[in-house]
Parts: C-alpha cells; structure tokens; sequence
C-alpha cells in the first residue's frame, strides 16, 4: 500500500522535524564548554556593557590566571529572567551574572547567588550605590553587587531647539509644552519628544515627579498606587505628550530610541546615559543632553537604571568568580566604565564621567533617582508585561483612572503572590 | 526448530525495544513530572530548593475558574481552526496546481515553496517584523503607495484581530509548502489509467475528483491535516516573537505562550503543568476521530 507508506513517511519526517527543533530549542540554552578553567560571566543587552571594556576585561583575566580564562555571553534583557530562572539552578550555571537592579531581589531571595557579606570589604571601602547594595541585599545578606548605574535624561537636538526659539526647560511644565510645540512645528512625521507607548521605563518619571509611585509597602504588604490621584496626574501628563508630542508607535518599547533621531525625525528622546554613543557620529554636534525637569524646578526622580553582579551559589568556579568581581572593581576597570559613561560603583570615580552637559545631566538625574518596588516578585511583573501593556494602554487614548485600577489589581495580585 | 520459532517471535518485539525507549524516555517521563509538578505548589523558592507542598486539585481549581484560561482555550481553537484550514485547502489547491502546469513553472514554484519551508523561523519572523513595521515597514508603504492614505504609520500588532491576521498570515506561509509537498506526493500516486477509464465512461472533472482522486489522497490528507492542528494548536515561537515586538500580552496569548508566561515567565510551575495538562487532554479530544479514521484505514 503505497499511500499508506507515503503518509508513514510524512508523519515520520514531520515528527523527526519536531523533535530536531525541540532539540534546538533547548541547546542554545546550554553552555558550548564548561569546565573549571572557564568562568563564564552573562552581560545583560548586546552592548551596554562596551566591547571595549569588555575585551579588556577577558585579556587582564586571562593575564592574570595562567591557563584559565573568561568567556563572555550576552542575554537580551527580554529573555534574562527566563534564562536565569532556568540556568542558575542547573549544573551548567553561568559562574558570573549580570542581571537589572531591580530584578536582583527575586534571585537573592531565593539564594540563587552566593552570599558576599564577609568579602564586600575586599572589592573596596565605598561600594555603591546605596540603593543598588540594598536592591542586592536580602535578610540581611549581600549578595549582588552594583556593576554599574545610569540614569535616564533627556537628549535633544541643539538645532532643532533654537529653530524653534525654544530654551532648555526648567519645569516638567515647560518640557511638556516645548515637546508639544517642537512636534507641530516638525509636521506629521516628526517627534517633539519620542515616546514608544509601552516604554514604561521613561514614563514613570512622570508618575514620581508627581509624587505618584508603583506601589507603597503597608504592613508587610504591597498596595499599588498607579490609580493615586499624584500618579494619574502624571500619567494624564504623559497621555497628553502621546497624543500631541510623538509619533512613535503605541506598543513601542524602550530598545533603540535613538534610531527616530538619527533620521532626524525626532526633537528629544530619553534614555540612560549610555545612549550617548548610539547617537550617529555626524549628529555629535548636534546633540545635547539635560535631565528631566521637575514640576518645581531641579531634576524630576527618574527610574534609576542600572545592574548589580552575582555569582551564582551553583558555581563550581567560586574562587575565581571572586576574582573576576575583583577585577570588575579594581580601579583601572572602574575608571574604564566612568569614561565610557557608566556609573561606576567606586564613586572615587564619578568624576571621570566627564564635565561636559552630558555628565552633568546624567549626575543631576542620578541625584533623585527612584527604584521599583522592592519586591521579589517584581520580576514576574516584568515578565508578564503588565507595565508595558498599562502604558500602551494610556498611550492608546484609554482612560486613564480605569486602566491604572485595572493594573493597581494587577499589580496587588503579583506583588503579594 | 522451536528455538528458531521464538527466535522468529522475539525479533520483531526486540526491534521495538529502541523505539520504546526512546518513547518512554522522551515523553513518558515528561509527561510523569508533569502530571506530579501540576499537583504541587513549585515556584521558584522550589526551583532553588525549597520543599514543594502538595495542594491536591487547587492548581486545576485556580485555572478552572479563572477566566483568562477560557478565553485563552476559545482563542486558541479559533486560531487553531482558521489557520489549520486555510492552510489545508491552500495547500492542496497548491498540489493540484503542480500537477496540471508545466515542468519549469513547476519547479520554480516548488523551490520557492521549499525556501519558504526551510527557512529558520526567528530569521523568517525578523524580516516579517521589518514588512509590518509602524513607521518604516514595506507593507504600510505599499497600502499607501497604493492610495490608502490611512496605512501611514498604521499599527498591525496593537489590535489583537489584527495581531492574529498577521500571525496567521506568518504561520500559514510557513505551513503550507509542507501541506502542497505532501498532497503532491500524493496526487502522483492517483492511477491514470482509472481516470482515463472513468473520463471515456463520461464522468465530469468533479465527479473524477470527488470519486478517484480524493478517496485515492485521503490517507494523506487526514494526516496531514492531524498534524496540522497539533501544530496550530501549539504554536509558540511566532506569538511570543510577535509580542516581544509589539501587541498586548495578556490579549493575545494562546495556549503555548500562556503556559510559558505561567512557567518560566512568573515561575507558577504548578500552574502551568495543570494547564499543560488541558492542553493534552484538548488535543487529544481533537484528533481521536482523525487517529480513529487512520487506524481505519490501516491493513489488516
């Protein structure tokens, strides 16, 4: 029965094919090559942390530990949380990972990273910032340290600003407007101020600069205030900026900005400060930066960006993870990150951000920067999107005061889980 | 000679041996963790060592009446139902097509069809990301090219319909070369000789269709279209790509996402095994008639 051989065949070749991609699928999770002589250090994002200071780094290690070596592997921040959910807790671990302020608390919980407390003295007297010890912290004990910290402030264009006749300004008020007039005089296709609709990250400053916050802690428990009036000030604030000031898409995220600037379609974006260097070469004159007005002047609180380092409690490589912390904070590293625009984590450094506007502003937003709820569950909300679907929400033109109940209920389950 | 007998006996059933080890390996002992994970509370303080409890039935009780897990069921049967169909009948309209031009059209066709199949599906979405883009996709600049002023700058992810057009879009081009091969390899096998009778006994080109050619390919369909609705009913990598670059999560899960999201993205992996669970039993309610009508078919 030929047909019948045929449909086997089909079946057989279709189910072949499954099982090949399945294979695929989890392979690409696993380590090529483990080994002791190998400590593997996971950066977050493609770049943030710059190749150059990362080539540097796997050459001093190697230098310095005869026969061992360091390979690094990056982790888009989308997949992170999923991959360390699944790779801390198996015997192929990354010795080393970076993972996002905020997302520290749900590993350190855990006791997914191994406890620093007696060593911290031995990375350096002034490690910091303070907010991100503590988002590393859990009962008491240290366990991921700052790797570096940024802040998001405005970029813009210098020209664009004197066409306009517009100066830099000195409230949240003023942005608002100056986005606002920048956009109408730009035409249809151009951004005042680019705002993807689902770029949470940025639009928050609006909520803290009103004195509006995610969530507050009351009794042991998390109560979300997105639907306080201070926040749906804000956020009826922001809504007004994606109605008349950005063109960016509705479900647009944070990845990128830069890229409507560079086309010269765009007035402002904000970003951390490392965005600086994604800024095409020919429009460096152009380019300036300032943070984030508040309502009453000074800086607006801004989220604060920025990773803390782990060494996974799995790793058989405990020793030599320490050294590479080590190297991580040894000066000359430390100086490389301030001159590259990453906050260092020895502040002795800071200086070396530079003195130009860029540094200034970045410095300016640092000096009032906010973090997220410092729950360890705040890493499902991440993943679960809720914040970026609020946001996209507001940015659709949906009603403010029920789409922030809708998420505080949200937010409340989550948090509390 | 009764050694040579069971010698006979025994061959056949140690052939079966690999195939059964490989089965029990590969799915009996998934499926075994599953089923015992999907009674208990496992999250990720379980993952890094913790004790996991045992909560009976809660995890099914939670899903049962929640309804996002309803909402996500009816939607996936319905992506399910559309893409599976429109991709059998594009496919073997495909076939039929192949059969009746000519060598060279042929073959450009089924080369084409055969990139269109083998292509990596991340690299595949990628570029259908770049055709969908808001601002700088080919696809809004084509409508407009074309006079649809309203395409400027227009969101294809943000409403879920739309979200689904475009990923069924995505997932029938990629299924149905594999559905038009098979149905061609298929119509190959349709004896001439038969048709060439019934067309001097006077029988119109429907009536050979219906009567020869389609109970001669049905074998082939009837699987091909099983596994059709497996496929459909599990798609996975194309919705969580597509929701990574734009839409709204939580309206456009389907089965596979919504597990993922319940696993490894909020680390319920209680939840998620009781939901995986649903998802067995619902694509076993939907192919038994087909795994029925195959078994039929067989020899005996």
């Amino acid at each position: 029965m030929k047909l019948t051989k045929i449909a086997a065949v089909a079946a057989a070749s279709a189910v072949a094919l499954t099982a090949l991609a399945a294979c695929g699928g989890s392979s690409d999770g696993d380590k090529a090559e483990g080994g002791s002589d190998t400590v593997t250090l996971w950066l977050a994002g493609k770049e943030d942390t710059p190749k150059k200071v990362e080539d540097w780094l796997v050459k001093e290690f190697a230098a310095q530990h005869k026969g061992k070596n360091l390979k690094v592997q990056h982790i888009d921040w989308g997949e992170l949380i999923p991959r360390l959910n699944t790779a801390l807790q198996s015997d192929k671990t990354p010795d080393v990972v970076e993972v996002g302020n905020t997302q520290a608390a749900t590993f350190t919980s855990v006791g997914a990273f191994t406890d620093l407390t007696d060593k911290l003295d031995q990375l350096g007297d002034n490690i910091g910032p303070k907010s991100f010890v503590e988002a590393g912290t859990y009962d008491g004990k240290v366990s991921a340290v700052p790797y570096y910290w940024g802040s998001r402030y405005i970029f813009y264009s210098k020209k664009a600003f004197k066409d306009a006749g517009i100066e830099i300004p000195t409230t949240l008020a003023g942005f608002n407007d100056a986005a606002v007039k920048l956009k109408a005089d730009g035409g249809d296709k151009y951004s005042g101020f680019w705002l993807p609709g689902q770029d949470w990250r940025n639009g928050i400053s609006w909520i803290f600069a009103n004195g509006g916050d995610i969530a507050k802690q009351e009794d042991g428990k998390w109560v979300a205030t997105l639907s306080s009036p201070e926040s749906v000030k804000g956020l009826t604030e922001l809504q007004g900026l994606y109605e008349k000031a950005t063109t960016a898409p509705k479900d647009g995220k944070d990845a990128e900005p830069w890229t409507a600037f560079n086309n010269g379609e765009a007035a402002m974006f904000m970003a951390p400060s490392w965005a600086r260097w994604s800024v095409d070469k020919k429009k460096a004159a152009d380019l300036g930066g300032f943070a984030l007005p508040g309502t009453e002047g000074g800086a607006a609180p801004v989220f604060a960006g920025g990773s803390n380092l782990g060494i996974s409690a799995k790793s058989k490589n405990q020793d030599l993870s320490f050294d590479l912390l080590k190297l991580i904070y040894s000066d000359e590293f430390q100086q490389q990150l301030a001159k590259n625009g990453l906050g260092p984590a020895n502040d002795t450094f800071t200086g070396l951000m530079g003195d130009d506007e860029f540094a200034k502003a970045a410095v300016a937003a640092a000096s009032n920067s906010k973090l997220t709820p410092a729950s360890p569950e705040w890493a499902s909300v991440e993943s679960a999107s809720i914040m970026e679907e609020f946001f996209g929400k507001i940015a659709s033109g949906g009603d403010v005061a029920a789409a922030a109940k809708a998420t505080d209920d949200k937010l409340n389950a989550a948090l509390n889980k | 000679m009764s050694s040579t007998r069971l010698r006979r006996k025994a061959g056949p059933y140690a052939l079966l041996v690999p195939a059964t080890l490989v089965l029990f390996v590969g799915m009996a002992y998934p499926l075994g963790r599953q089923l015992m994970l999907s009674f208990h509370e496992f999250g990720r303080a379980q993952q890094f060592g913790q004790p996991a409890p045992w909560v009976g039935l809660d995890n099914y009780r939670e899903l049962v009446t929640d309804r996002t897990m309803w909402t996500v069921i009816a939607r996936s049967l319905a992506f399910c139902f559309v893409n599976a169909s429109i991709t059998m009948v594009l496919g073997t309209l495909i076939a039929v097509l192949m059969k009746r031009v000519a060598t060279a059209p042929r073959l450009i066709l089924q080369i084409s069809m055969l990139l269109a199949w083998a292509m990596p599906v991340i690299a595949a979405m990628t570029a259908w990301q770049w055709l969908f883009d808001t601002r700088y996709g080919l696809v809004n600049w084509s409508l407009r090219k074309l006079g649809f002023a309203s395409f400027d700058g227009h969101n294809w992810l943000i409403d879920p319909l739309s979200f689904f057009f475009v990923a069924s879009v995505i997932i029938i081009w990629m299924s149905v070369p594999f559905v038009a091969f098979t149905a061609y390899a298929a119509l190959t096998q349709v004896s001439e000789e038969t048709l060439e009778a019934s067309h001097l006994d006077g029988a119109t080109a429907t009536q050979r269709f219906r009567h020869i050619v389609y109970p001669t390919i049905k074998p082939v369909l009837t699987i091909v279209a099983l596994l059709q609705i497996v496929w459909d009913l599990r798609v996975f990598a194309q919705i969580n790509f597509l929701q990574n670059v734009g839409g709204t999560p939580s309206e456009t899960h389907l089965l596979g996402t919504y597990i993922y999201s319940l696993g490894i993205g909020q680390n319920d992996y209680g939840s998620a095994s009781a939901m995986a669970m649903f998802v067995l039993v619902l694509t076993l309610v939907l192919t038994v008639r087909y795994v029925w009508s195959l078994l039929k078919e067989e020899p005996r």
